[in-house]
């Protein structure tokens, strides 16, 4: 038997096995929420994070096109500067390359990035020192119809520029770093991140060095493009890297925590709604317990005391049974009589048994000093779902000046609850435009505070005034006709007093319905004693 | 002729885990004569009880461990014929609609008066009597009937339909005689004292038969 009892053993008493993400799950109840909020704030940093890479992208563009357009325009005017040179050459004056009437020299001055404008005269050379490369680019020139450049030196930014003309040809020394237009520059030179070259074999001249991040970041740009002159065929070359420090970091850590204030405000949110349902269902159920309670209560009374009572009854009709007849048996009758005698008594000890199991603590030792208006609002928002759904607007009014009085709070708020259940009960007895119900604190007489709670539904009837505080009376088809009683029996152990206002002689249609007048003991106030 | 019931008076069967009410109560229906047996739990009175017996079964209905109504449901289901009377103390429009549905005589309620419990008692045993009675008779009747030849069966049966001796022979093809000899031979099986009575007891047993 013994290892079968083991094998035996119900595999419900080990805790269940749940799968790894439902455990996680019952630890951290937020957790889908906080995954949520997370992709949410991912998202939303990421497109603030693309978003800002695209306009970097679109300013790098724009950015490298204005510079190859201005570098294009300045190359451009060197072409033009040659071409009216070569028009306009004085075909006496070929000779002479410094007289002073010649426009050569006053070029350097108004072209301040035309560092030398040279001269070959007709059947001469170029300078000795450069002789091979101009002859050799002149040549090109008169090919090709265009200007030539010749003896570049790209670092240091300078060029030499060969037209071959009729009867002489010019050459023009440029420096590249007075070329550019500083001036119109889209960027500001010394701190942009850009960095712009203009390349040719390999060799590059610096126009704007850029960010030192070069290749490190995490996004780069590059743009190509041969500067707009057949004659200088120059490379524009823009290169941008984005380094991480580039991205919104504040734009997303801001919408990181606008989310995250959301999330922590929703769950909050959600908390106090679980909270209040679990408050409501706690209500409901201790309300239906009660009633159970009652119910099993009641049943249980009932059978306690039917069995003496047919015992008592049963005897005693016997016994009469028995005298009647002729002749009397009067023994059995005695009997029987003793027996009807010892059930009253247990009847009684029923009675006895039961009060002391229903008998109350002593309420008065509990009463407190407390705001009434305050008991009557946290009551009133219980009741809120029952208030709207019957359309009621109940009408609240208490002096500015009110005393605390002297209660039991849970008492007190059972005693208010039922009142206002009363008159919610009796307000659905007529239309939705006449429920007015009226709660009115005050004063009343040295030393009491009086709560008085006033429906206008139809009223209590006459005959129904009298035994509206007895057990068990209930005008209501379904009632226990124990609330008024319970509601009286706990005021009065709180030494307080729940009385029935008198009606109105000849009712006016506006003073219908009923009003219940709870008289508290005022709280003693310091200026009291 | 029945003779063979019980002679003594009836036997009122009393179950309630209340010793007061038990005693109160078999007191007061011994004053009117009928004998009182007493129960204090209904396993020991379903599995004691004489179930031959003429009387009634008065069940409480609230007791420990099993209700009075599941009682009366498991008697009714084992065949007792003893009417029965439920009595409650905290009697609800449905338990009475279960009890009657179930097959109960009567439902009182707790405390009962002892003109009404005993009305109750009286027209129950009346009832169980007649009840006996006619199933004796109906045993009698059938003990009977089987003692009849195949021939006298089906002189009976045309009896019964009214024929009389003439067509019987004729539809039989048998002497007017011969029916007669039947006839007698099957009256004194019968017991039979007269035509009506033969009629009345074994209509029905010929109808069964056919």
């Amino acid at each position: 038997m013994q290892p079968r009892a083991k094998a035996t053993q119900p595999p419900c008493q080990n805790p269940r096995m749940l799968p790894a993400w439902r455990l996680l799950l019952r630890h951290t109840p937020h957790l889908p929420s906080l995954l949520l909020w997370a992709l949410v704030a991912c998202a939303g940093s990421g497109w603030l994070a693309v978003n800002r890479l695209q306009q970097l992208h679109a300013a790098f563009e724009t950015d490298a096109r204005i510079v190859h357009r201005l570098l294009s325009q300045r190359v451009v005017q060197h072409d033009a500067i040659m071409a009216t040179l070569a028009l306009l050459q004085p075909a006496a004056a070929a000779d002479d390359l410094h007289n002073a009437a010649s426009p050569l020299p006053r070029l350097t001055s108004v072209y301040p990035q035309i560092l030398a404008v040279l001269q070959r005269a007709a059947h001469s050379d170029w300078p000795p020192a450069l002789q091979a490369e101009l002859a050799a680019a002149e040549a090109t020139s008169r090919r090709t119809g265009h200007a030539a450049m010749a003896g570049l030196n790209l670092p240091a930014g300078r060029y030499y520029l060969v037209l071959a003309g009729t009867p002489g040809s010019y050459a023009l020394h440029i420096d590249l770093r007075t070329t550019i237009p500083t001036d119109e520059w889209p960027m500001d030179m010394a701190t942009s991140p850009v960095r712009v070259t203009l390349e040719r074999s390999g060799a590059a001249f610096v126009v704007q060095p850029g960010h030192a991040n070069q290749g490190s970041g995490i996004r780069s740009y590059d743009f190509h493009k041969l500067l707009a002159a057949p004659s200088q065929p120059l490379d524009v070359v823009a290169r941008r890297s984005v380094g991480l420090h580039e991205l919104p970091w504040w734009g997303m850590l801001g919408w990181c925590l606008l989310t995250a204030a959301l999330w922590a405000a929703g769950r909050a949110l959600w908390r106090q709604r679980v909270a209040r349902q679990r408050a409501e269902e706690l209500l409901r159920l201790g309300q239906v317990a009660r009633l159970n309670t009652l119910g099993e209560l009641a049943a249980g009374m009932a059978h306690e005391l039917n069995q003496p009572l047919t015992a008592l009854l049963s005897s005693t009709q016997a016994a009469q049974r028995l005298l009647a007849d002729d002749p009397p048996e009067l023994a059995t009758a005695q009997t029987a009589m003793a027996r009807a005698v010892e059930q009253a008594r247990r009847a009684s000890t029923v009675v006895g048994r039961l009060r002391r199991l229903v008998e109350r603590p002593d309420l008065a030792a509990q009463a407190q000093p407390l705001a009434l208006p305050t008991a009557v609002q946290d009551v009133l928002h219980l009741l809120e779902p029952e208030m709207a759904q019957r359309g009621v607007v109940p009408e609240v009014s208490a002096p500015p000046d009110l005393p605390q009085v002297l209660a039991e709070p849970v008492a007190l708020q059972q005693i208010i609850h039922n009142l206002l259940m009363n008159a919610l009960q009796a307000l659905e007895q007529v239309p939705p435009p006449e429920r007015q119900l009226y709660l009115t604190m005050a004063r009343a007489g040295a030393g009491h505070v009086a709560l008085s709670v006033r429906d206008h539904g139809p009223g209590i009837p006459p005959e129904a005034r009298q035994h509206l505080f007895e057990p068990f009376y209930t005008t209501r088809t379904g009632g226990l006709g124990l609330g008024l009683t319970l509601c009286e029996s706990l005021a009065q152990a709180m030494g307080a007093q729940l009385t029935l206002a008198p009606e109105a002689t000849s009712p006016p249609a506006a003073h219908r319905g009923a009003e219940f007048v709870l008289t508290l003991c005022a709280a003693p106030t310091a200026h009291d004693r | 002729m029945t003779d063979s019931a019980p002679s003594l008076s009836p036997l009122i069967h009393l179950v309630d885990d209340d010793a007061a009410v038990r005693d109160s109560l078999s007191l007061l229906i011994s004053t009117v004569g009928l004998r009182v047996q007493t129960w204090a739990d209904p396993q020991s009175f379903m599995a004691g009880f004489d179930r031959a017996s003429i009387g009634a079964i008065v069940l409480d209905v609230r007791m420990p461990g099993i209700s009075g109504l599941t009682v009366l449901e498991q008697l009714l289901a084992q065949g007792v014929d003893q009417p029965m009377i439920l009595l409650t103390g905290h009697g609800t429009v449905e338990m009475c609609r279960r009890a009657f549905k179930a097959g109960a005589a009567e439902f009182l309620e707790k405390p009962v008066d002892d003109e009404v419990l005993i009305e109750a008692l009286q027209n129950a045993v009346r009832q169980h009597v007649r009840s006996r009675e006619r199933h004796q008779a109906d045993q009698q009747a059938r003990e009977r009937f089987v003692q009849l030849s195949a021939r006298e069966r089906e002189v009976l049966g045309l009896i019964v339909e009214g024929l009389t001796n003439k067509e019987i022979g004729r539809a039989l093809e048998l002497s007017p005689r011969t029916v007669e000899t039947h006839r007698a031979n099957l009256f004194a099986k019968l017991g039979a004292e007269s035509l009506a009575q033969l009629i009345r007891r074994y209509a029905a047993l010929v109808d069964a038969a056919e």
